[in-house]
């Protein structure tokens, strides 16, 4: 039954092959993977250019269409919750451990749960943080299907797979 | 590159059909009525079009740079034909596509504009449904607007003034889920990554400046995580339709580009003209001719009145460890330092030992640490992401809520510290000659000024020069300094950044046959400092300097020595600053200069202090005293 749950999962998800062409990657829209990129020592920190004028360059009202956002810059709405994750991910895995936080309310947030929800939403993730965040080397595609899993095992949250 | 794609939309833009004879009667109909109401000299066209007065001969020019902003040949430098060529464009039935744009939906704000002054009949010219910009519109969901400065950042010259952006607020978002909002930027549009080259082609406009639009959370994770830049938040109290004017607007000039220059046209400037069609009698650029500092233009936004509804202030990453560490006590703060380097493991009988609060406590500080030193690129802790998750995972065995402290924000806004520019007159007697000196400093701020409202321990200082007149002689330049940056950040067992400094210009030095010329000098070294408290800062340079002039021996000196000093501080008005230096010229000119002294600083008001400075010098072996008092402007 959870096998079929996963199967289900993977195939309901957002457009799978362009999220398959870059694992870890948002992509395309102009800012990913270079937000992770780590610079050494005291001559970097000096000299490197501020990304004030790096990453900014998502530009809208031009032709700049690509996989997760509208050529006008925006992201479209069947990808929101995955370029979130996939922006937050260390911030949710930490927001999780401890059970709340901003990244966790603003992924309840484009999840939809309900205001009386939010609390044992919370607590779900807490619970199963070790589960959602498997490794350290997670990709976006497994902690969406890992909190599909763990949301459809609730009787109360499960409803809100439909969003993810 | 970019540009190339920008001049192909312009010609698609471009070249507009003949009309029809019945649009032609409507058009000479519209043109008439809008010479009629004047509608080419009014602030609004003018905003839209972003005419400035030129500044020598009579006219305007409009600052965007990009031909496809405008529709009349001549629309740069002739408010009338660019609205009348605006009107014309907008019979247009060219339809929208992924390419392109109906001139009604390109420049959407200006189409809303006109149709308020003029009331278009849909019947005579029809109305473009403009499917792109009303679905970027819905994605964006406006409730309301917010100015977003994200704080100086010292270690890089090309963001130590801070960096501005506009946030859209979306109306089922709160303060908890900000982090999906929208923002809107303008940045230099270039993939240089090297800080250096970036500022130099900054200064000359040699990148295309455009808006963009990103999450939040992308904005946040580069400030506050990545960057440890505290950010601010200044929620504007903007109606819904003043909301849509900017957003308009927005739109149209997401297409366009401006050549960016750090000092005028920069990010601030640029959101400033933005923002200010909000309302027609709103003139916010008005104060900018050369200078548009982050924080200057966020005062502008401060001081208009009843703009700003309120002002959140987000922590960035480091300042919130700073203050975890703080609510710790010293077992537990070395508890998380080594777990935070892998050398205390999670399942730690101290660690278990402690109550689950103070636990959860220690884990989340030891996490967020680790974190910090992966940001700065640390690579000392053997797979820190491994260890990052098993911290993580340690914290969520423990049944207890966020340990996460509130984090006071400082009680003087940035924009509420002294002005950027800073004038001074004082007298004082120097090898017992006297004389009166004037300063005058272009920008921005100096370790002695106040320190309300910026960063502590960081100074950049530009165009900084004194005159002085000596009672033996006459009125001389005493130094010249463009450019004067110090950053002190302190040291302690979790934070180890190193300490520099820079500055280079012409100051006077004694030369061998007794003269004083004004000799070019580079200075320059690196250090540390330590605090104890928030109002003691103690630190130690090593130093390095060069100098030029004919009266030099060969020429030139080169030499290297060392400084040491403290920062000291009695309440938030008085400031101590006491210093030793000494230096070994071994190239060139031979010299041992040294120095050591008591410079103080007393606040009587924002932006208006007193400087006493006493020191005793040697230079070219005459040892001398020198003292000076002076009151200082800033504005």
């Amino acid at each position: 039954m959870k096998k079929l749950i996963t199967m289900m999962s993977v195939a309901a998800m957002f457009p799978m092959a362009a999220l398959a062409a870059g694992e870890n990657n948002v992509g395309g829209c102009g800012w990913g993977s270079k937000l992770f990129d780590g610079e050494s020592g005291l001559a970097p920190q000096i000299f490197a250019a501020t990304s004030n004028g790096l990453y900014g360059t998502n530009t809208f009202g031009m032709t700049s269409g690509t996989s997760g956002c509208t050529q006008d810059g925006t992201v479209r709405s069947n990808w929101k919750t995955a370029m979130f994750i996939d922006g937050n991910k260390e911030k949710l895995a930490r927001d999780m451990s401890t059970g709340g936080g901003e990244a966790l309310d603003s992924l309840a947030h484009l999840l939809g749960v309900e205001a009386q929800d939010r609390a044992a939403f919370n607590r779900l993730a807490k619970d199963n943080m070790a589960r959602i965040f498997p490794s350290d080397t997670v990709s976006t595609r497994q902690v969406v299907v890992a909190l599909r899993e763990v949301l459809s095992s609730d009787a109360r949250l499960g409803r809100y797979i439909v969003a993810l | 590159m970019r540009g190339a794609w920008l001049l192909v939309c312009a010609a698609l833009l471009r070249g507009p059909a003949a009309l029809g004879a019945q649009d032609e009667t409507y058009l000479a109909e519209l043109v008439g009525k809008s010479r009629q109401l004047r509608l080419a000299g009014r602030v609004e066209w003018h905003k839209l079009v972003h005419y400035l007065p030129n500044l020598v001969l009579p006219g305007v020019h409009s600052l965007v740079d990009s031909p496809n902003f405008f529709n009349a040949a001549d629309g740069e430098t002739n408010p009338q034909s660019e609205l009348e060529a605006t009107l014309a464009s907008f019979f247009s039935d060219l339809s929208e596509t992924g390419e392109r744009q109906n001139p009604q939906c390109a420049f959407i704000a200006r189409r809303a504009w006109l149709d308020e002054q003029l009331g278009f009949d849909p019947k005579r010219m029809p109305q473009q449904p403009c499917t792109r910009f009303r679905q970027w519109r819905e994605a964006l969901d406006p409730a309301g607007l917010t100015l977003i400065l994200a704080s100086a950042y010292l270690d890089s010259p090309s963001s130590m003034y801070g960096h501005t952006l506009v946030r859209v607020d979306a109306r089922d978002q709160d303060d908890r889920t900000r982090l999906l909002a929208y923002t809107i930027s303008f940045a230099a549009n270039t993939d240089e990554k090297n800080g250096l080259a970036f500022a130099v082609n900054g200064l000359f406009g040699g990148y295309p400046g455009t808006f963009s639009i990103l999450p939040y959370y992308i904005k946040v994770r580069e400030y506050s995580d990545l960057e440890n830049r505290d950010i601010w938040e200044y929620e504007l109290a903007l109606t819904p339709e003043e909301t849509d004017r900017v957003l308009r607007h927005a739109w149209e000039l997401g297409q366009t580009y401006f050549q960016y220059f750090f000092f005028d046209e920069n990010c601030s400037y640029q959101l400033l003209a933005l923002l200010q069609v909000a309302r027609p009698e709103m003139d916010l650029v008005g104060p900018f001719r050369w200078w548009a500092l982050p924080t200057d233009t966020v005062r502008v936004i401060a001081e208009e009145p009843g703009l700003v509804r309120r002002t959140v202030y987000r922590p960035a990453n480091a300042t919130l460890i700073r203050r975890r560490l703080s609510l710790l006590s010293g077992e537990e703060r070395a508890l998380a330092r080594g777990l935070s380097l892998g050398r205390v493991p999670e399942e730690d009988a101290a660690l278990a030992a402690l109550p689950a609060e103070r636990a959860a406590a220690v884990l989340e500080a030891s996490h967020d640490y680790l974190m910090y030193r992966r940001a700065l690129g640390k690579k000392d802790v053997p797979d820190a992401d491994a260890l990052a998750r098993r911290l993580l995972v340690a914290r969520s065995r423990l049944d207890v809520p966020p340990q996460t402290p509130e984090v006071a924000p400082p009680g003087v806004r940035p924009e509420q510290g002294h002005g950027t520019a800073r004038a001074g007159a004082g007298a004082g007697r120097r090898d017992g000659v006297n004389f009166q000196e004037l300063r005058l400093r272009a920008t921005y701020h100096a370790i002695m000024d106040p320190e309300e409202g910026y960063a502590r321990g960081g100074q950049i200082e530009f165009f900084d020069s004194a005159f002085r007149r000596y009672e033996s002689g006459s009125i001389r330049l005493e130094s010249l300094t463009p450019i004067d940056i110090v950053s002190l950040s302190p040291r302690d067992d979790f934070f180890q950044s190193w300490s520099w400094k820079i500055a280079a210009g012409w100051t006077r030095a004694r030369a061998a046959d007794g003269s004083e010329p004004l000799v070019a000098s580079v200075d320059g070294g690196g250090g540390a400092a330590w605090a104890m408290g928030g109002h003691r800062l103690f630190y130690a340079f090593l130093d390095g300097s060069a100098r030029v002039n004919h009266h030099l021996d060969e020429g030139y000196a080169l030499g290297a020595g060392a400084s040491a000093g403290a920062l000291l501080d009695w309440g938030p008005r008085w400031r101590a600053h006491t210093y030793a230096r000494g230096l070994r010229y071994f190239l060139g000119q031979q010299d041992t200069p040294w120095s050591w002294g008591l410079e103080q600083r007393f606040t009587l008001d924002r932006d208006v202090a007193l400087r006493l400075d006493l020191g005793r010098n040697r230079e070219m072996g005459r040892t001398f005293n020198a003292g000076s008092a002076s009151v200082l402007f800033y504005f």
